[in-house]
């Protein structure tokens, strides 16, 4: 199960994190794992290369399963980067609503 | 830039399942870089919940409690009064003056 918190600090959103594992299927056949990382990984990379801000990225590398990003005091007042933080909270919360036994936004 | 991984969030294991497994992920928080390492401004030094060690000098504290180094420079931990912590960062002007 896929668990996703999404952090605010005064109504604006300052970041995401995803953990756990969707185990909706083998590896290589999890449909709701490449779901959840097309969303999540292209989000990060829009931060960077869209918004041109530089989040705080967390994440297990070696063994997957956790990715946590924080948004800079500084960069919370970028359009840019709201506008892409809550594409993909509109994305994942279409995901959860579908495959709830795999993924859980809390 | 992070690598696109569609199975980033897939166990991995090869071959074969079973209906154990599940786990969910550790906070994986605790220190990011040591002492006397160098870092980049903006890079995470220590994630915590509450404030374990306390923002120093070039350090600043995320939403999340999380410390970053503000400019490129030396990690160093320090003590706090009698009994807390801080880290800081310090350039290497700041590191050739002390």
């Amino acid at each position: 199960m896929i668990k996703v918190k999404f952090d605010y600090k005064d109504q604006v959103m300052t970041g995401f994190k995803l953990s756990g594992h969707a185990d909706a299927g083998d590896y290589g056949h999890d449909i709701v794992c490449a779901a959840v990382s097309a969303l999540a990984i292209t989000t990060v990379n829009g931060l960077s290369q869209v918004a041109n801000i530089n989040p705080l990225v967390d994440q297990d590398s070696k063994n997957g399963g956790y990715l946590a990003i924080t948004l800079q005091d500084n960069d919370l007042t970028n359009v840019i980067a709201q506008a892409l933080l809550k594409s993909f909270k509109n994305g994942i919360s279409d995901v959860a609503s579908q495959y709830n036994d795999y993924v859980q936004i809390k | 830039m992070l690598k696109m991984d569609l199975q980033f969030f897939s166990h991995h294991k090869t071959g074969g399942s079973s209906s154990n497994g599940r786990d969910s992920a550790g906070r994986r928080l605790g220190t990011k870089a040591a002492d006397g390492s160098s870092v980049t401004a903006g890079s995470i030094i220590y994630r915590q919940r509450g404030t374990h060690i306390y923002p120093g000098k070039n350090v600043k504290r995320g939403s999340d409690d999380t410390l970053f180094a503000l400019v490129d420079g030396v990690v160093r931990f320090e003590r706090l009064g009698r009994d807390k912590r801080q880290v800081s960062v310090y350039t290497e002007a700041e590191t050739a003056n002390k």
